[in-house]
């Protein structure tokens, strides 16, 4: 599914002292396959903007205009494959269904007695007729099996018993027990370890390969896009400032410091030999980074 | 879940707003003696006009005090009803079995209505332009003399404060799991009262157990800052009477004033 934004604005309690502007004529498309990372500062619109992606968020109803006249050129767009956002009567169930959605600390959103009725809770609602226990068991086997955990082990066991990276494991499951084709994540590695992060990072690629024909995810952990993403969009004040992949993105280093943002470890080490003398022309990936180096010191990989 | 704003502090810079809060909260219970004492429309008029003045002086738009009577609009309707249909009186328009629509009924029940309209658009007035603290702060102020017999009026006062400060959090929070239980595909707006509260649960587990993941922390954290009550305590803003508040005061004591005068002298409506 393509998903092409255009002149998306949108504003939290419009007229009263509390508005606040958190989206300002944002433009955006992102492709099918990709592994797109949204950047930015707390309040910068980031969050707002994917929650726009499933319909949690509503476009502003639009002014009615004549049937003859034109569309004005910077009236709002909004389409996710064929879902057209900007018609007030959109299927949400259907578009919800294949948009997955994943919130910050999704553990927080667990509710059922066992980890196997919490991951079976969105299969339920969305499926059209009543599922037989048996197609209802194979499919959260699948999807704790796609995040990393063992069925049998876990399934009869409360989520309140796990530990924190468990927890974010089976909400992670809770989404894509129904195959969204769009994946969406908030900070998907906030509060975790390095060891929690690099797992949940690594499932995401497993989704991404297998179930999830794109992956967005919203970060502000610089090396996270770097490793991760084919490109990066970075907010600001509601505004989009810059959508690259990360190779090219994070040579704006001093643009990215102003914005309050940092730049990856990688980056940061290319900008310090730079100054130097040494030009590495990586893509900022750690991977890369250390072959390239290596291959300047005559090294073998 | 937005419109439950009902009382929402509304913050602009107003005569009101600067007002002190215990002399709003004195005003407020003088308001409602007030509103109780007047026996006639007369005196409502004056209650009327009075809250209409400090309306105009504090700013806040009118949409949004009337937007407080809105959430208990349900509740008014149903008390005019009753009386509509059940006052007795003798100028008899309409009767069938037991009701019996009255020109004295009428006129009571329009009476209770402006009653309750003012009642709440005053309470709601107080909290429109009282922030929760100065709001907890007054009332401490105000209570002191039950500290002589014991009272914890300090920790009730926090107590307030607290539960007043974790209203729009645990709002906001709703707002989360509502929309990430929606995500995946919740349904909270159709099927039959059976359906509907049990479509609550995924959303009530997840809030109590936040709710009270927040007590634990805000208690380690408050213990961990050695807070020990209000033994020894200073305020951070001392509360202060001004020319604001003594203009306010004379309003108010005018108000009393009018509504007993009012009611000596014209005594019932009905």
């Amino acid at each position: 599914m393509r998903i092409v934004a255009e002149h998306l604005s949108y504003t939290y309690q419009p007229k009263s002292p509390f508005a606040t502007r958190a989206l300002d004529d944002v433009s955006l498309t992102i492709e099918e396959g990709e592994f797109f990372g949204i950047l930015g500062h707390t309040g910068s619109g980031k969050s707002t903007f994917v929650q726009h992606l499933n319909g949690l968020l509503r476009l502003p109803p639009s002014r009615k205009r004549g049937k003859k006249s034109p569309p004005a050129p910077n009236e709002p767009k909004l389409l996710v494959g064929e879902f057209d956002l900007t018609q007030k009567k959109t299927d949400l169930r259907a578009l919800r269904r294949r948009v997955g959605m994943v919130f910050q600390y999704p553990e927080y959103q667990l509710f059922a007695e066992t980890v196997k009725e919490d991951v079976a809770f969105g299969l339920k609602n969305f499926s059209d007729k009543k599922l037989t226990a048996e197609e209802t068991e194979k499919a959260v086997r699948e999807a704790l099996s796609v995040v990393g955990m063992e069925y049998d082990e876990v399934a009869e066991k409360s989520p309140f018993d796990l530990s924190g990276g468990q927890k974010r494991r089976v909400a992670i499951a809770g989404v894509v027990v129904t195959r969204p084709e769009v994946l969406v994540l908030d900070e998907p590695a906030a509060g975790l370890d390095p060891l929690g992060k690099r797992e949940v990072m690594e499932l995401l690629h497993r989704l991404h390969s297998t179930w999830c024909k794109t992956v967005i995810i919203v970060s502000h952990d610089m090396d996270e896009i770097a490793e991760n993403c084919t490109r990066a969009a970075v907010f600001a004040e509601g505004k989009v400032r810059f959508c690259l992949p990360p190779a090219e993105l994070f040579r704006h280093a001093e643009e990215l410091t102003e914005l309050g943002l940092d730049i990856p470890l990688t980056a940061k080490l290319c900008r310090a030999l730079e100054r130097r003398g040494v030009v590495l022309d990586c893509d900022f990936t750690t991977e890369d980074f250390i072959r390239k180096t290596l291959a300047l010191m005559g090294g073998k990989p | 879940m937005k419109d439950v704003a009902f009382g929402q502090y509304y913050p602009v810079p107003s005569f009101v707003h600067r007002l002190d809060p215990r002399l709003k909260l004195l005003f407020l219970i003088a308001f409602i003696v007030a509103i109780f004492l007047a026996s006639n429309f007369y005196g409502l008029a004056v209650c009327a006009g009075v809250l209409l003045v400090a309306i105009l002086f504090s700013r806040v738009p009118f949409g949004k005090v009337l937007r407080a009577v809105r959430g208990v609009v349900f509740l008014i309707l149903f008390t005019a009803a009753l009386n509509v249909l059940f006052y007795r009186g003798e100028t008899v328009y309409w009767s069938w079995g037991i009701f019996q629509v009255t020109e004295e009924g009428l006129i009571f029940s329009a009476f209770l209505v402006t009653r309750l309209v003012l009642l709440v658009t005053c309470s709601s007035m107080l909290t429109y332009t009282t922030t929760p603290v100065a709001l907890t702060d007054g009332l401490e102020s105000l209570l002191t003399p039950l500290k002589w017999i014991r009272f914890p009026v300090h920790e009730l006062a926090l107590i307030m404060s607290i539960a007043l400060r974790f209203i729009p959090i645990l709002m906001d929070e709703t707002e989360r799991i509502k929309n990430a239980q929606k995500a995946r595909g919740a349904d909270f707006e159709s099927g039959g009262l059976i359906k509907r509260v049990r479509a609550i649960v995924p959303i009530l587990i997840p809030l109590l157990l936040s709710a009270f993941r927040r007590a634990d922390e805000l208690g380690d954290a408050m213990d961990a800052r050695c807070y020990m009550g209000s033994k020894n305590r200073t305020k951070y803003k001392k509360l202060r009477f001004t020319w604001r508040d003594l203009l306010a005061f004379f309003w108010g004591a005018a108000l009393i004033t009018g509504v007993v005068l009012l009611r000596v002298y014209m005594g019932a409506p009905v």
